[in-house]
């Protein structure tokens, strides 16, 4: 026991969860509750969570409903606003703000992608989806900015606010969904509302730290000048903090469009992000790609003219924007004269169906490749990860059946290969790869629960101190008690496998970036386009080669989770400090050892945030992805929608952003550790 | 200086940290000079910033407060002005018992009576130079049209005619500073709180405004709190100087004092590097029972500067009258007293 104490604290931790993993799947055999929480020992959490919630929503439920008939007027125009002014008006106006904005590359931007939309013959569908962001942006940013402001007036409830703020950006999008029906009915307004209550946080989260980062001196001088709190408010500090404000609302109209697309699948609203589920249904990937286009288009106009109000730019000529403007009412007359209506322009059908016929001889010459390519990675790498060796190693898949013996032997040479990394001096190494080999052998799905509850406290231990340890338990208890386990471990593997493979890709392509200039020229454009397409579209191409499952979830979220990776990796290996690389250059260091060996610990608390984010990201996607068909606690929030299932819905999403928080406070907690380590 | 004080301070602590009233009464309760008051109070993890500061500022008066950094100057107008809440002690602003007025007579009190510069300027980003100097009378309701005009000769006076419609962060920090100088006099104040206003612009810019200051200072006629830990610029301004350190005011007095007298090693040590010649009067050295003066009468006054008498004298060995500005005899100075009162001390 004492020599236990002797050892540092990271190898303490392996060698317990070591310890414990062995002893659950030795005891397995005498208490099989040790690996799976017997069902009749859960509670009904879920049920109590839905009764809970029903009781509380019948309550306010005629008031949802006033309030929902009321959103219906603001609707309502807006979409008449948008589907009754003449396109060319539309195009107009906004080539004429992109001009003011950002000049010649701003209004072809504008033009250039509204003309598109147009012409893709979604123009209806486009108009019906941006009523709906019309609405619900104002409402976000309203709330937002209250919420901003209120918990700047009021240092007590500051943390309080903060915190529920960063829970609601691990809640899955979808777990809001479930209560809005059950409050607001099936109908366009529960899009809408969801993706108010969706985009309201970016904008809250900005205000405030916009008013906390207003120097004091400028407030103090704002008091000095004899001004009541409110001119202070109003007159001094909300328009210094401006910039971090407008980011806010550029996050905020991001988030709603995303919202208000992904709202599609509960129908009722002919909009864009339907057309896109309808299209990718009806495995008409051609007309989806299109449609995803569109949404694409949207999003980058919309972020590039928001992301240009959040900067100090000077802006451009307004005479020229009031040019664009006459043109645009001239051009309306003349259409409206002599051209057709726009619902009848579709010059891309013949692209899409281009599109259609040439995956399809693609699929028809290299689909066999393509599923050979996909099983074997299910086979070989997925499927032992989830339900572990001793499942998935099977006769007609591996061409033969694992037996307890070849166990024995697999446990056997890992043992001995972690007593050489231990004799060598690498205990934790060592450790860690027995770890490894036992949870290939056991699968992530099939994990003994104390063996996670250790491993991951002991984690929590290293990285923070003790409070994380209790926290980490505590919340992966509820999941457990709760009887959402299995679907809990479902996803934890399903983003387990994501994760890791965006580290190891990402880490590379950020080292490649980091290298070469040259490469980072041509992946940053990429990884701006990724980070502004909403989560949705990303389903479309991986289902155009992969067909509906796992692997084209674990695809999807890859494509969305690894863009955080690549940058934060770059952004640490790019920026240490020149100082340090020219000492090491002068101690006659090689391009290669220095990013060895001074580059990469310099840049790790970086890259750990950036690792961080990609874990965010890909829980966000998880229950995106859940839409072409994944196991696990996505599929649980979907069920939910589907029944009306509150008491699911909210207690999938809330085990959901569980396990998000806890990734989220151990890394953190470890880049934490190693900046102190290094004296950031 | 039997009229009433423009500002009089008195007692003032200013403590940070939990549940400092309280802490400071407890500690105060158990007796003691300040400094066991202020051990007390640091022991259980408060911070006195400033302890039991007590001084008077007569009206029209420059007074300079100065130190090191950290040793409270800025929590002390701070709390003067109730930018903070002083945790004891009594302010008054002309008679006004400042810290029991009520919220809206601060605002007030800030609008007519009081105007403050800032090190950093505090310019507000999202303004005109024009805005930024009508913003305290914008705040007490004038209307636009007065409100500029009101505020056009303000802006002349500064120097900054032609650059109304720029914006902060179009000008120089010279200029920046101008427009704070000016947005504190907008609104009429009788007292005017300046903190380390020429510390961040560089040395040949900050020699032009200071002389710009006084200037101001000549035409206006209000009572001035001027921070800097800067004694040349000290010397240069005040009428009178108080030194802290660590919280507590050490010593008060004329430049002359604080040069020829200091109290303490510390105020020495601000001193040491100063020409005192050119600081002090021959009136601080002289002895005014005008008996045995010698035979030579080189002119002194009391009122010219040791350097200036001292230059007058160089070959004198007897004491020498020194007479007032209607030369009148007034007293006497031994030549070597000069000499030696010049000497820098060597520690
Ligand atoms: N709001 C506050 N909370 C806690 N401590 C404070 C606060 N404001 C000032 N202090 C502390 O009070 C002490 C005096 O600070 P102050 O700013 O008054 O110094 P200063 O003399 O103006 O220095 P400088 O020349 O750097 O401006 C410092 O130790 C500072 O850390
Ligand atoms: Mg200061």
């Amino acid at each position: 026991m004492s020599a236990l104490l002797k050892l540092s604290p990271g190898l303490r931790a392996a060698l317990i969860t070591v310890l414990t993993g062995a002893l659950c799947l030795a005891l397995e055999p005498v208490a099989p509750w040790l690996v799976k929480w017997p069902a009749d020992w859960t509670l009904p959490a879920t049920e109590w969570v839905g009764a809970a919630l029903e009781w509380l929503l019948g309550g306010i439920k005629p008031l949802a409903r006033w309030f929902s008939g009321l959103l219906g007027y603001p609707m309502a125009w807006a979409n008449a606003a948008l589907t009754q002014t003449p396109w060319p008006l539309i195009i107009g106006i906004t080539t004429a703000i992109g001009w003011y904005l950002g000049g010649l590359a701003m209004a072809a931007l504008g033009f250039v992608g509204l003309s598109f939309v147009l012409t893709s013959g979604y123009w209806q569908e486009s108009m019906n989806t941006l009523s709906l962001v019309a609405v619900s942006v104002p409402l976000a940013l309203i709330i937002g900015g209250a919420i901003g402001i209120l918990a700047n007036e009021a240092p007590r409830i500051k943390p309080a606010v903060q915190g529920v703020l960063d829970v609601m950006q691990t809640v899955p999008t979808f777990a809001y969904l479930t209560p809005l029906l059950l409050l607001f009915g099936f109908g366009p307004v529960v899009g809408l509302i969801a993706s108010a209550i969706y985009a309201a946080p970016p904008m809250a989260r900005n205000v405030l730290l916009g008013l906390e980062r207003v120097e004091s001196e400028i407030k103090e001088a704002a008091v000095m000048s004899g001004g009541t709190r409110a001119q202070q408010l109003f007159l001094v500090e909300i328009p210094s903090a401006s910039l971090q404000i407008m980011v806010g609302v550029n996050q905020c109209l991001m988030a709603a469009l995303s919202m208000v697309i992904i709202a599609a699948v509960i129908g009722g609203n002919n909009d864009i992000g339907w057309e896109v589920l309808l299209q990718m249904r009806k495995a008409n990937f051609g007309p989806a790609l299109l449609a995803g286009l569109v949404i694409v288009v949207f999003a980058i106009v919309i972020d590039r003219m928001s992301g240009a109000l959040a900067t100090e730019r000077k802006r451009y000529d307004p005479r020229v924007a009031y040019g664009i403007l006459a043109l645009a009412i001239l051009a309306a007359l003349l259409a409206a004269r002599f051209l057709p209506g726009p619902p009848s322009w579709s010059l891309f059908d013949g692209a899409a169906q281009w599109v259609d016929d040439g995956l399809g001889a693609f699929n028809t010459e290299h689909g066999a490749k393509l599923t050979d390519f996909k099983n074997n990675t299910m086979f070989f790498a997925f499927l032992p990860l989830r339900i572990g060796l001793d499942d998935a190693v099977l006769p007609f898949t591996w061409g033969f059946q694992w037996t307890n013996a070849m166990s024995l032997w697999f446990f056997g040479v890992a043992g001995a290969l972690a007593g050489v990394l231990w004799a060598t001096g690498r205990p934790v190494a060592g450790l860690m790869l027995l770890i490894a080999a036992g949870v290939i052998e056991t699968g992530v799905a099939n994990l003994p629960w104390p063996f996670l509850f250790v491993a991951l406290g002991a984690l929590g231990w290293v990285s923070a101190g003790r409070n994380l340890a209790v926290m980490v338990v505590v919340l992966l208890s509820t999941i457990l008690l709760s009887g959402l386990w299995e679907p809990a471990m479902l996803s934890l593997y399903l983003s387990g496998i994501s994760v890791f493979a965006c580290a190891i890709v990402g880490g590379l392509l950020g080292v490649l970036c980091a290298i070469s200039p040259l490469a980072w020229r041509f992946i940053r454009p990429v990884c701006d386009m990724l980070q502004t397409i909403p989560l949705f579209v990303f389903l479309i191409p991986v289902l155009m080669f992969f067909q509906i499952g796992e692997f084209s979830a674990f695809l999807a979220i890859c494509l969305y989770a690894i863009v955080p990776m690549i940058r934060y990796t770059r952004h640490g290996l790019a920026n240490t400090p020149g100082d340090l690389v020219e000492a090491a250059v002068a101690s006659g260091a090689t391009p290669m050892q220095i990013l060895r060996d001074v580059r990469a610990p310099y840049a790790a608390p970086t890259i750990l945030l950036g690792l961080n984010q990609t874990i965010l990201y890909a829980f966000a996607m998880l229950v995106i992805a859940a839409l072409i068909g994944t196991t696990g606690l996505g599929q649980s929030v979907f069920l939910a929608i589907g029944q009306a299932d509150v008491g699911l819905g909210i207690s999938a999403g809330a085990a959901m952003a569980i396990l998000a928080l806890i990734a989220d406070r151990l890394v953190q907690g470890l880049a934490e550790e190693r900046r102190r380590a290094l004296g950031l | 200086m039997s009229e009433r004080p423009a500002i009089r301070v008195e007692g003032l602590w200013q403590v940070f940290g939990a549940n400092a009233t309280a802490a400071l009464a407890a500690a105060k309760a158990q007796g003691g000079s300040r400094g066991d008051i202020a051990g007390r109070l640091l022991d259980q993890g408060l911070i006195p910033a400033v302890r039991d500061a007590t001084f008077d500022v007569a009206p029209g008066e420059l007074f300079v407060i100065m130190g090191l950094s950290g040793s409270g100057k800025s929590t002390l107008i701070r709390g003067i002005s109730r930018l903070v809440e002083p945790t004891a002690g009594h302010v008054d602003i002309e008679g006004e018992d400042v810290l029991a007025a009520s919220r809206k007579r601060m605002t007030e009190l800030r609008r007519t009576r009081m105007g403050m510069v800032f090190q950093h300027f505090g310019l507000f980003p999202h303004m005109t130079v024009l805005d930024n100097v009508a913003f305290p009378l914008k705040v007490g309701g004038m209307g636009r049209k007065a409100r500029h005009e009101k505020v056009m000769p303000i802006i002349e006076m500064v120097g900054l005619k032609g650059r109304e419609a720029a914006f902060p962060r179009e000008l120089s920090g010279g200029q920046r500073q101008r427009v704070g100088i000016a947005r504190s006099l907008a609104g009429d104040c009788s007292v005017w709180f300046l903190d380390e206003p020429f510390s961040a612009l560089d040395p040949l810019i900050r020699r032009q405004l200071q002389d710009e200051f006084l200037e101001i200072r000549q035409r206006l006629n209000t009572t001035i709190v001027f921070i800097t830990h800067d004694i040349t610029e000290a010397l240069k301004l005040a009428d009178r100087i108080a030194i802290m350190r660590d919280g507590v005011i050490v010593q008060i007095g004329t430049p002359t004092e604080i040069v020829l007298n200091p109290v303490d090693s510390y105020v020495r040590e601000f001193s040491k590097d100063v020409a005192k010649g050119r600081h002090a009067r021959v009136g601080s050295v002289m002895r005014s029972d005008a008996g045995d003066v010698g035979p030579d009468d080189p002119g002194l006054r009391s009122d010219m500067t040791l350097e200036a008498a001292l230059a007058s004298c160089m070959s004198l060995y007897e004491p020498v009258p020194v007479r007032d500005g209607d030369g009148k005899v007034v007293g006497m100075v031994h030549p070597g007293d000069l000499a030696k009162a010049l000497q820098v001390e060597e520690t």
